[in-house]
């Protein structure tokens, strides 16, 4: 900018009109980071430029003339979304016992189907919906879920051959029902599937995923995962609790090596009680959780072939492309009840499946009310208005749009109020410091997908020798 | 100060920048549509690198 700022940009870096920018000590040798969390914009600074970058200069002038465009964007990413996707439970059954569920125990083990023509109809009033809120030409997505999606199988698979052109498809499932015919019948139709699986070995496996009559279900998922090493839309999600943390160094190994192309080590939720009983320490978790980022990275490097950790890809879009998100966790609100929601078995309908045990969060009933009506129920606004700009100590937090206080489920049910963080501040803390430190280190990209940011423009770019 | 422009760039390869050559400065944003498109608990494997 040649000439004197103009008044309303402000002269001064952090006082009257000028932009505020937080130092944020990221861990590494050379950088720290300025941030305005406001607007989710960052820089990365060398640690002995720091005084002259807040002096003035082609950062701050650059960012002046940007700061109310960066704005907007965030506030339509978070504010101005209508849903795309749901998650639907077909049954409220599930042939394992895992210790920390989300769904209550009694619901998994002696829950209800819906049946196949109640499925059909959920899907074609899911559609006409859909047919008010997405542009022509998107499909909506309808993730089957769980509980286990399989057990109620000939209804899901009807749904597929009725709607699979309205609707993209994916179903997250144990594999313990993934039969030969069941994978013809899913990879014929291209459907994206997510299998279960926690440890490198059965011993690990077998701590927390059984089945109700205590059966190791280890070995069914290593051959599931053989059988589709050569299909392109499948991925893997581990839960990261206590009892497996020293081993996703081995699990990403394992992974790797059996060339699965995604997967996700997610921290366990501890919306109930027994996912708290298997809540990692946020420090351990971290630590562990950036060897397992390490472990991946140097695979990539030795064989060429990345092993993607969307979740924490995720974290890097944040940082890098905040509307390029793939997970709508990480952000305030969450995509509970705005992006995507969730239909129990029963047509209940609640902001996410993680509130599906909760019943005041069933926001109400897919057959008997319209779904706009429901996205306005005080269930689902009381998600969808939880705003890390509102309460502590996100209020004053430099990183809180690069995490969005995951998650609320969590924060009201261990914490005690939607206006509290989630369970694993200090996991986010870590992982972010992490993320930038990889900026920092123009390695950014390796942690990413091949081909992320296809129709994607810069916006912003000053590199300052 | 000088200032030059990133190019954009989607890594297929291991990156490789240099220490000698870390700028004072980084800062780098980018965009698309915001389009809703985002899950919670799982990743739908349907973007493809060229869409």
């Amino acid at each position: 900018m040649n000439g004197p700022v103009p008044a309303h940009l402000g002269c001064y870096a952090n006082s009257g009109g000028g932009p505020s920018l937080l130092p944020l000590d990221i861990g590494h040798a050379d950088y720290l980071a300025l941030t305005d969390p406001t607007t989710a914009f960052w820089a990365l600074v060398k640690k002995d430029r720091l005084a002259e970058t807040l002096a003035g200069g082609p950062l701050l002038d650059q960012y002046r003339v940007q700061a109310a465009e960066f704005a907007r964007e965030l506030h339509g990413l978070r504010f101005e979304l209508k849903p795309s996707a749901v998650y639907v439970n077909p049954t409220e059954r599930c042939n394992l016992d895992c210790s920390y569920c989300y769904i209550p125990r009694e619901m998994r083990r002696s829950g209800d189907h819906m049946p196949t023509e109640r499925l059909l109809d959920a899907l074609t009033r899911l559609k006409d919906y859909f047919a008010t809120v997405m542009p022509a030409g998107r499909k909506p997505r309808i993730i089957f879920h769980g509980a286990e999606p399989l057990m109620n199988r000939d209804a899901l698979f009807a749904a597929i051959d009725a709607f699979r052109d309205d609707y993209l498809f994916g179903v997250q499932t144990n594999a313990t029902l993934l039969d030969a015919a069941a994978l013809d019948f899913l990879t014929a139709r291209g459907i994206s599937i997510g299998l279960s699986l926690d440890g490198p070995t059965a011993d690990v496996t077998d701590v927390t995923r059984l089945s109700f009559g205590g059966k190791s279900v280890h070995d069914k998922v290593l051959d599931t995962m053989d059988r589709l090493r050569d299909y392109d839309a499948w991925s893997v999600i581990a839960t990261c609790t206590a009892k497996n943390l020293g081993q996703l160094v081995p699990l990403v190994e394992l992974f790797h090596a059996r060339e699965v192309p995604t997967c996700m080590l997610n921290a366990v939720r501890c919306t109930l009680v027994g996912g708290r009983e298997v809540k990692p320490d946020d420090a351990a978790l971290a630590e562990n959780f950036i060897a397992a980022l390490e472990r991946s990275h140097a695979l990539f490097l030795e064989s060429g072939r990345k092993l993607v950790i969307a979740n924490f890809a995720n974290v890097l879009l944040a940082i890098l492309a905040p509307t390029a998100r793939r997970l709508m966790c990480d952000i305030s609100p969450c995509g509970g009840g705005r992006a995507f929601f969730a239909l129990a078995p029963d047509g209940g309908l609640f902001p996410c499946s993680e509130f599906i045990g909760l019943p005041a969060f069933n926001g109400g009933n897919l057959f008997e009310q319209p779904v706009a009506d429901i996205l306005a129920s005080q269930a689902f606004t009381k998600v969808t208005s939880r705003d890390v700009d509102k309460f502590a100590p996100c209020a004053t937090c430099a990183i809180r749009h690069f995490c969005g206080a995951p998650c609320p489920a969590e924060a009201h049910e261990m914490n005690g109020s939607m206006e509290k963080v989630g369970a694993f501040c200090g996991f986010y803390e870590e992982q972010v410091r992490y993320a930038l430190r990889l900026v920092a280190d123009g390695k950014a990209g390796d942690f990413l997908w091949d081909g992320w940011d296809a129709g994607v423009e810069t916006s912003f770019s000053v590199n300052l020798q | 100060m000088s200032q030059t422009t990133q190019a954009q760039q989607s890594q297929t390869v291991p990156a490789t920048l240099q220490p000698d050559v870390q700028p004072a400065v980084i800062a780098t944003r980018q965009r698309c549509e915001a389009d809703g498109v985002g899950l919670s608990h799982y990743i739908l494997m349907d973007r493809k690198p060229a869409q």
